[in-house]
């Protein structure tokens, strides 16, 4: 199998085999539209990705290489969380931080799996919390003035009905 | 100041561009893992330059993003992301968080927004669970409204359904006024009048509904594919004849419990040529000759005759000689059903999945029939058939492989043994033992 270099934001070069780069939507693309050759010492600059989390992309892409596609997203379908595979579940015991960047570089080096799996896992942090617990999970301002909080209650009461 | 707020964001992650436009847009947050203590702009300068993970904050996620992760979560998380500060709520708004979603509503006091924010929201589905205002705001206040469920509101009735459709609604899909029972052929009128694509009508217990009101429904809703009429009593054979002649899509027809249909009604039934799940049970009056009308309906899969009293083995014979390619036959305490109605089963009902017989006149030798013949059989209840024993039940095991739900509830002469070898079938997935048993 022929190898890639990629190059993070902080300017760290990771060879890595072209098919398990590809499972990257954006570096496929990138590799086909503008005609980098395999086949030359190129080197793929990803300047939104830095060392550390580029290596755990590339240690979840090396995991998940021979997964099927991912389904497509079908709206009857009750989406659900409770299916992180025991090896994501390990892969994921990460700080919030981490998490969050994890769930940037999938969203721009567009890989569906990594980017369902670690939003899935943001999600079961949420799961269940009162608007104030969510906050406090993570340090978030409640902004909202007084009227604003009150209207927002109201549209969503209904939402607490079983 | 410019330092103190490029400390607030990943700086590796995004370009310039990008933290200011995310700066503004997630003022509300605050950075995550900070420290308590005070920081001066050279810490926070160094902090800049040896960017640490575990310091990027939630606000970096895209409100796209936002919404992919609340799109997981179950309507009562999404209403409380909602409520968490402007950013969220304004991410948890977006289409793609509610797809699917049916609105449960109590409308009582005034909540001038509601509807607004749901049309927001791109909510089409609501649930009213109890009524004190208008039924007419619903339908003015979601102009979109592809499915409305007015399940046991009890005063919903023919003067709250006549404001409320005063013009066509197209894209009103489901209506489920079931338990309504002020419910008349006056609302039907308004409901064949504007309602023309309805596909699903649930009428069920709406007591007062007669001849006349399907009628209506054969005029007006040409689209229709599901329609429950469970305890409408008035409703009779003439009844089924107008639908017959009107509604030639209709798929599902819930009969339960009208007891005035007679076999007349059945025959009838067979204009309904795309016909595929019937239930009657209940309705005492249908007979076994009935089921030769049936027995003809190609598209017919599933058929209910639960408690229908004047069903018998003969009745089997009449669907089994008559051809009918039903997969799923429910004749569950039709107590004149016996050993007879599994030969005659075992003969015709080849495509039978679902069967279930509970509380029928049963013994083992009847269940020796069906092991024979019914291979592809998934489901089999014969719950409280109290002849049955273990030698039944090795039968079953040792032919019926491709059972997944078996129910055995009040079979009080079976033992461990028999249980055993069912145990070791290899798609089982259900074994009823228990009162309550869920299909």
């Amino acid at each position: 199998m022929p190898n890639i270099k990629l190059r993070s934001s902080d300017g760290e070069t990771f060879e890595v085999d072209v098919e398990i780069a590809k499972c990257s939507v954006t570096i496929k693309t990138m590799l086909e539209d503008l005609g980098m050759d395999e086949e030359e010492e190129e080197v793929v600059p990803l300047p939104n990705v830095n060392s550390a989390i580029l290596k755990k992309v590339i240690q979840w892409s090396t995991y998940h290489k021979d997964d099927p596609p991912p389904p497509e997203d079908d709206e009857n379908k009750e989406k659900r969380t409770d299916d992180i595979s025991s090896w994501d579940a390990d892969f994921l015991k990460v700080d919030q931080g981490t998490l969050f960047e994890l769930i940037l570089a999938a969203n721009y080096l567009d890989i569906k799996g990594l980017l369902d799996v670690t939003c899935k896992t943001v999600a079961n942090m949420i799961k269940g919390k009162a608007p104030e617990e969510i906050r406090k999970t993570f340090n978030i301002k409640n902004d909202f003035t007084a009227s604003e909080e009150e209207q927002v209650r109201k549209e969503n009461e209904w939402c607490e009905e079983k | 100041m410019m330092e103190e707020m490029f400390t607030e964001l990943p700086v590796p992650l995004l370009s310039t561009a990008a933290i200011i436009r995310h700066h503004t847009r997630y003022q509300p947050y605050q950075r995550l893992h900070q420290p308590q203590h005070f920081h001066t702009p050279v810490q926070e300068l160094h902090a800049l330059q040896q960017p640490d993970h575990g310091t990027t904050h939630i606000s970096c996620l895209y409100p796209e993003i936002l919404a992919i992760i609340f799109s997981y979560l179950e309507v009562r998380d999404k209403g409380r992301v909602a409520q968490v500060c402007t950013a969220w709520r304004d991410a948890a708004y977006n289409k793609s968080v509610w797809r699917g979603v049916e609105a449960k509503l109590h409308l009582r006091r005034a909540n001038p927004s509601l509807f607004a924010s749901l049309v927001k929201r791109g909510i089409k589905r609501v649930q009213v669970l109890s009524l004190r205002k208008s039924l007419r705001d619903v339908i003015q206040g979601i102009p979109n409204l592809e499915s409305l469920n007015l399940r046991g509101c009890y005063n919903v009735g023919d003067v709250g359904i006549s404001h409320a459709f005063v013009a066509d609604s197209p894209t009103l899909t489901e209506l489920d006024l079931s338990l309504c029972k002020q419910v008349t052929d006056t609302s039907l009128t308004r409901i064949a009048q504007h309602l023309k694509n309805l596909e699903v009508l649930e009428l069920g217990g709406c007591s007062n509904v007669t001849n006349s009101g399907l009628m209506l429904i054969a005029w007006g809703l040409k689209k229709l594919k599901r329609l429950n009429l469970r305890s409408c009593w008035h409703v009779g054979d003439q009844g089924i004849q107008h639908l017959a002649s009107g509604n030639p899509s209709l798929e599902h027809l819930g009969l339960q419990d009208c007891q005035k249909l007679s076999d007349e009604a059945l025959k009838h039934a067979t204009g309904l040529t795309s016909l595929i799940s019937i239930n009657l049970s209940f309705c005492v009056s249908i007979t076994d000759s009935g089921l030769k009308h049936l027995a003809k309906m190609t598209n017919l899969r599933e058929l209910n005759l639960r408690s229908c009293d004047n069903i018998s083995d003969t009745g089997m014979a009449f669907l089994a000689e008559g051809g009918s390619r039903i997969s799923s036959l429910d004749v569950s305490f039709c107590d004149k059903i016996g050993d007879q109605a599994l030969v005659h089963i075992s003969q015709g009902l080849f495509n039978l999945r679902n069967l279930l017989m509970s509380a029928c006149q049963l013994s083992d030798e009847g269940l020796a029939k069906i092991a024979n013949s019914l291979h592809d059989l998934e489901t089999l209840n014969i719950g409280q058939c109290s002849r049955v024993t273990d030698k039944g039940l090795t039968t079953i095991a040792e032919s019926l492989l491709r059972l997944k739900c078996i129910d055995l509830y009040g079979c009080t002469r079976i033992t461990t043994v028999g249980l055993e070898r069912i145990m070791k079938l290899p798609q089982l997935s259900v074994l009823n033992l228990g009162l309550w048993h869920v299909r």
